[in-house]
C-alpha cells in the first residue's frame, strides 16, 4: 500500500502548521512578483493581456513545444503543445518548472561588476553602458597584449541565441570557442560518423529489440526516445539494459545486467563474434553496403562470449542468447548508442563497436533500425567575419585525432590554457555554460579562471561560473525573448522558435542585444557584421517559405511529414570516404588509430577504492536547474550511492555524511545505502555542491561531481571520460 | 437521454518512469505550495523487490480518488467539502476552517493543508480546466501517458473502454469508499 504511504509524513504536520510557514515557499507566480516588488526588484507586478503563446522549451536540449498561458501579463502555466510531434505532446517536470525560471528571486536582475576578490561574491550593480564598455575594453586589451585568440568563448547550446555569441567570437577574431560536445556526445558522433558518415537516430518507436548501454532514458530524458521506449510495436518489444546502476530505466527493462563499468565494448564485441560465427548477419547488406567485413571476422575471433564474461561479468550464455535474439529481431533491432557518451577514455571505439554491430544486422535506414536524420532546410543568417592576420590556430589544435573546430575539446583546451602553451589565453567570455559545474576537475577550472585577466559571463542566474566572473550580464530568459528559428533534425524533423511570452523582467536583455552592443564597442569592422535585427534574421530564415512562419505562429511548430521516410540513403553513397558503411576504417588506420575496435580493459579499481559514476536524472539539466524551486523541492540534495553489502562490510550507515576523496578533490555528502549499484562503484547525481551563494536554494546542499572527476579524455574525439575516477570514502 | 458525467482517471502504472512531470504540472496549475508534503498528486517509489543483482521496482502515481462515498465529506463540520458535477470532491476554502478532520478521515492521504490559503486543498481533476474543455494538467503533461481521463457514464469514452478491456483494481475497496481512480493490473 505504498501508494498512500505519504500518510505518515503528512500526519506529522497535523496541528503544527504554523511552524512550517517560514519554509513554505509560495506556489503562485503572482505572489513571487509581489514579494519581488516589496524588495524593490520590480516596481509593481506586471499587468498585461491574456494570451496563449506558442514557444519552445529552454530547460534542456530537447526543445519541446510549449504553450505559455499568460494571464494579466503573468505566465501562469506552461502546457505541452499538442502539435509538437517530436516530444509526443508532453512536457516533463523541468518543462513545467520553467515558470520558476522567470519568477526566480535568484535571477540576475541587472549587470554586475565584481568589487571583491574572485569568488568572494562581492559585486556592485552597474548600468548596462558601464558594464558593456568595460567588457569591450578588456577584450581589446587582451587582444592587444596577446592576440585575438587570447580571448576564449565558452558557449551553451539550445538557446537559439548561442549563434550570435559564436558570431561574436568569429568576428572578434578568436578561433577559441569551446562548447559542450566534448563533455557529452562527441565520441558518439565520432564513432558513428567514422562508420556511417553521419550520426543516425535509432527508431525506438518501431524497434522490437533494444539494447541500451548506460543510456538511462527514463531519467536522462531524450524526446521522443524516452517516451517511445515504453511503447513498442505491437507489444513485441524487448528492452535489454546494461548499467552498473539499477536506474529507473533498469526498472522498465525486460532484463537488467549490472555490467562492470567500462567493459561495454567486451559485450559488444562478443555479440559481434556470435553473430559472425553463427552466420546471423545480413549477408546482402554486408556485401552490398559495407567495407571491411572480411577484416572483422578474424578481428573478433578471440572475443568470445566466454572471454567477455570474464571482462564484463555478464554470463556467456546470456551474451550468446542476446546476440541471437538481436539478430533474429533484425532489422527491427537496435543497439542504442545513447547521447552522453563521456564514459571512458576509449569511448569512441565503443561507439564504433556499437555502430558495426548495428551495421552487420542490416538495420541501416529501415523501420525500427538506425535512421539517418532528416532536416528541414531553412535560410542561413550569414555574415562576413573580418580577417585578422596575426591570429593563430585553435589553442587545442592537434590535441586529439579529430577535433571539432566549432566545439573544441574542453579538457585538453584547459590543460593548454594552464600551460600557457602554445600561447596565452587571458580573456574568457562565457555564454550560459556553467564551466565550473560541467568540466571535470573543478580545481583545475578554477586555476584556469584564476589566470585570466578578464572574465565576463552572460547568464540568467548566478551560476558558479558567473560567481567567479568579473562582469556578469543578465540575459532575458527563454520565455521573455524572440529567438530565431531552429531546425531540429531527426526521424521526424521539425522547425521551432521562441516568442516572448512577457516583456523581459528587470534589466535583462536578449543575447542578440548584448552581442550587438559589445560588437558596437569593439570597432567598426565587428560592428558592421551586427547590423541586423532579430526580425531580419527570421525573415532570412523563412525566405521563400512563408508557410514556416505561419505554422510557427498558428501551431508553434513546423513539420512537413508525420510519417517517417525510410531508405533515403539506401543504394546511395554515404558520406564516408568509400561511400559505404566502413566496418574497417581506413581513415583511422592512416592516423595510426585502431581501424577496428580493440578492447581495452578498464583500469583495475585499487583496493579500498570505488569507481565513481555520475549520471543525469529527470529533474535537473546539468549544472543549471538545481536551484529551480519546483525542481529542488523534488530533490533538494544529491547523495552518494553505496551498495548495501559493501556498506555493511565497511560499517557505514544510510544517511550518514561521508567524505568522498579522489586524486583531485574531496566532497562531503549524505550516504545512500542501496542495492541499486554494483559493490565496486559509487554514484552521485550531477548539479549539486555549488560554490555560488547566489543560488540560495541549492547552496550548501550535496556534493559536486566535477570537483572529484579527474582530467581523463578520449584521445580520438576529445570527449571527457567521466567514469575513469577512483574515490575512497570515509565518515565525515 | 443525456446522463450526468462521472469523471474518472485510469492509470497504467507500468508506464510510469517516476519523472514527476505530473507533480510539477499540478503545482504550477493549481498554485500548490512547493514542499514535497504539500501536493495534490504524487509518485511513490515502491520498495525494491529482490536483492542485488536481481531487482525490480515499480512507481506508483496517485491523487484523490474522487470517491463516491468520500469519508472526508461526512466529517467536515462546516460543509466546506462537497461533491460537485461529475463526482468531483471539492473544498470551499472560504468555508474551510482548517480543522484537518478530513485529512485524518481520508484513507488515501489525498488532502493537505495549504498554508497560503489557510484551507485544506486537494485534487479537483483540474476543475478549472474541465470548465473550458481541457483535461487535467497531470493527464496532459505525462510523457508516457500513464493517466487517461474521461467520463465513465459515456460507454464510448476512453476510460470506459480501458476498464472494459483490462483487468483493474481500486485502492482499499474494503472501505466502501467507491474510488474513481482505477489502476490497470
Amino acid at each position: 500500500m505504498s501508494l498512500i504511504n505519504k500518510k505518515l509524513s503528512r500526519r506529522r504536520f497535523l496541528g503544527m502548521s504554523s511552524c512550517t510557514l517560514a519554509t513554505a515557499v509560495v506556489g503562485s507566480q503572482v505572489k513571487v512578483l509581489h514579494a519581488l516588488a516589496k524588495n524593490g526588484d520590480v516596481t509593481t507586478p506586471q499587468r498585461g493581456k491574456d494570451d496563449d503563446v506558442f514557444t519552445s522549451c529552454g530547460m534542456c536540449v530537447n526543445k519541446c513545444g510549449v504553450i505559455a498561458r499568460v494571464r494579466n501579463g503573468v505566465i501562469e502555466k506552461l502546457d505541452p503543445n499538442p502539435n509538437f510531434i517530436k516530444s509526443r505532446a508532453m512536457l516533463c517536470a523541468r518543462g513545467n518548472a520553467g515558470v520558476g525560471v522567470v519568477y526566480d528571486p535568484d535571477r540576475l536582475k541587472y549587470p554586475l561588476i565584481r568589487t571583491g576578490k574572485r569568488g568572494e561574491g562581492k559585486f556592485r550593480r552597474a548600468g548596462w553602458k558601464e558594464a558593456l564598455d568595460l567588457v569591450a575594453k578588456k577584450m581589446n586589451e587582451v587582444a592587444e597584449k596577446y592576440t585575438r585568440a587570447g580571448v576564449m568563448f565558452a558557449s551553451t547550446e539550445g538557446t537559439y541565441q548561442d549563434h550570435f555569441f559564436m558570431q561574436l567570437a568569429e568576428c572578434f577574431g578568436s578561433p577559441n570557442n569551446v562548447r559542450h560536445p566534448t563533455l557529452c556526445l562527441s565520441s558518439n558522433i565520432q564513432g558513428f560518423m567514422a562508420t556511417f558518415g553521419t550520426n543516425p537516430t535509432p527508431d525506438v518507436l518501431n524497434a522490437d529489440y533494444i539494447i541500451m548501454s548506460g543510456a538511462n532514458r527514463s531519467e536522462a530524458l531524450i524526446t521522443p526516445d524516452s517516451i517511445d521506449m515504453l511503447k513498442g510495436d505491437g507489444g513485441r518489444r524487448k528492452l535489454i539494459y546494461l548499467d552498473p546502476r539499477f536506474t529507473k530505466t533498469a526498472a522498465k527493462a525486460d532484463q537488467w545486467y549490472p555490467i562492470k563499468a567500462g567493459t561495454d565494448l567486451a559485450f559488444v564485441l562478443a555479440m559481434i563474434n556470435v553473430i559472425v560465427n553463427e552466420g546471423l548477419y545480413n549477408r546482402t547488406f554486408v556485401k552490398e553496403n559495407c567495407v571491411g567485413f572480411d577484416k572483422l571476422v578474424p578481428h573478433v575471433r578471440s572475443y568470445t562470449p566466454e572471454w567477455a564474461e570474464r571482462e564484463c561479468e555478464i554470463p556467456a550464455a546470456d551474451i550468446r542468447r542476446i546476440a541471437r535474439e538481436f539478430a533474429l529481431a533484425a532489422p527491427k533491432a537496435i543497439y542504442y548508442h545513447g547521447r552522453r557518451s563521456s564514459f571512458m577514455a576509449n569511448d569512441t571505439q565503443l561507439r564504433r563497436g556499437i555502430a558495426i554491430l548495428n551495421a552487420i544486422i542490416g538495420n541501416w535506414d529501415v523501420k525500427g533500425g538506425m535512421v539517418p536524420n532528416s532536416r528541414i532546410k531553412i535560410g542561413r543568417h550569414d555574415y562576413l567575419a573580418p580577417w585578422y592576420d596575426d591570429v593563430p590556430d585553435r589553442l587545442d589544435a592537434g590535441s586529439v585525432a579529430y577535433l571539432s573546430e566549432n566545439d573544441g575539446a574542453w579538457v585538453p583546451f584547459r590543460d593548454r590554457v594552464l600551460a600557457g602553451k602554445p600561447y596565452p589565453v587571458k580573456g574568457m567570455m562565457v555564454y550560459k555554460q556553467n564551466v565550473l559545474a560541467s568540466v571535470p576537475d573543478r580545481a583545475r577550472s578554477l586555476k584556469m579562471m584564476d589566470q585570466m585577466d578578464f572574465i565576463c559571463t552572460i547568464d540568467i542566474t548566478m551560476s558558479d561560473t558567473a560567481w567567479y566572473s568579473d562582469v556578469v550580464l543578465p540575459e532575458a530568459t527563454y520565455l521573455e525573448r524572440q529567438d530565431p528559428l531552429e531546425s531540429i533534425g531527426g526521424i521526424l524533423p521539425v522547425v521551432v522558435w521562441r516568442q516572448p511570452c512577457i516583456k523581459a523582467m528587470f534589466e535583462s536583455k536578449p543575447n542578440i542585444w548584448i552581442m550587438k552592443e559589445i560588437a558596437k564597442r569593439l570597432g567598426n569592422e565587428v560592428a558592421e557584421q551586427f547590423q541586423f535585427t532579430i526580425e531580419e534574421v527570421i525573415q532570412t530564415q523563412v525566405k521563400g517559405q512563408p508557410q514556416i512562419l505561419k505554422a510557427l505562429q498558428t501551431q508553434g511548430v513546423y513539420y512537413e511529414k508525420t510519417d517517417p521516410t525510410y531508405g533515403r540513403t539506401l543504394g546511395k553513397r554515404l558520406r564516408t570516404k568509400s561511400g559505404k558503411v566502413e566496418i574497417y576504417s581506413e581513415k583511422y588506420a592512416k592516423k595510426g588509430l585502431d581501424p577496428l575496435p580493440v578492447y581495452e580493459a578498464p583500469k583495475t579499481t585499487p583496493a579500498g577504492k570505488y569507481r565513481l559514476l555520475v549520471g543525469r536524472h529527470a529533474f535537473f539539466t546539468h549544472g543549471t536547474t538545481s536551484n529551480n524551486p519546483y525542481l529542488n523541492a523534488i530533490m533538494p540534495e544529491n547523495t552518494l550511492w553505496l551498495n548495501t553489502e559493501e556498506a555493511r562490510r565497511r560499517g557505514l550507515q544510510n544517511g550518514m555524511r561521508v567524505t568522498v576523496r579522489s586524486e583531485v578533490g574531496a566532497q562531503t555528502l549524505k550516504l545512500e545505502v542501496t542495492d541499486k549499484i554494483r559493490p565496486d562503484c559509487v554514484y552521485m547525481a550531477h548539479g549539486f555542491g555549488v560554490l555560488s551563494k547566489g543560488l540560495r536554494t541549492v547552496y550548501g546542499k550535496g556534493g559536486c561531481d566535477a570537483a572529484l572527476i579527474g582530467s581523463s579524455y578520449d584521445k580520438i574525439s576529445g570527449n571527457a571520460a567521466l567514469h575513469e575516477t577512483f574515490v575512497q570514502i570515509e565518515r565525515a | 437521454m443525456k446522463k450526468d458525467k462521472r469523471y474518472a482517471i485510469v492509470l497504467d502504472t507500468r508506464r510510469c518512469i517516476d519523472c514527476k512531470a505530473c507533480t510539477v504540472a499540478c503545482k504550477t496549475e493549481n498554485n500548490v505550495p512547493l514542499p514535497e508534503d504539500t501536493c495534490r498528486n504524487w509518485v511513490t517509489e515502491e520498495p525494491l523487490r529482490g536483492s542485488y543483482p536481481n531487482l525490480g521496482q515499480s512507481f506508483a502515481p496517485s491523487q484523490c480518488n474522487q470517491c463516491e462515498n468520500p469519508p472526508c465529506n461526512s466529517v467536515c463540520p462546516t460543509s466546506a467539502t462537497g461533491i460537485t458535477e461529475g463526482g468531483i470532491v471539492t473544498v470551499n476554502p472560504d468555508k474551510c476552517i482548517g480543522c484537518k478532520y478530513c485529512m485524518l478521515a481520508c484513507p488515501y492521504d489525498a488532502r493537505y493543508y495549504n498554508e497560503e490559503t489557510g484551507a485544506i486543498d486537494k485534487c479537483t481533476f483540474c476543475i478549472q480546466r474541465l470548465a473550458v474543455g481541457r483535461i487535467p494538467a497531470c493527464v496532459e503533461t505525462c510523457p508516457t501517458k500513464v493517466r487517461t481521463f474521461g467520463d465513465l457514464n459515456d460507454p464510448c469514452s476512453e476510460v470506459s473502454i480501458l476498464l472494459a478491456k483490462n483487468r483493474h483494481r481500486v485502492l482499499k475497496p474494503e472501505l466502501g469508499t467507491k474510488p474513481f481512480l482505477f489502476y490497470l493490473i
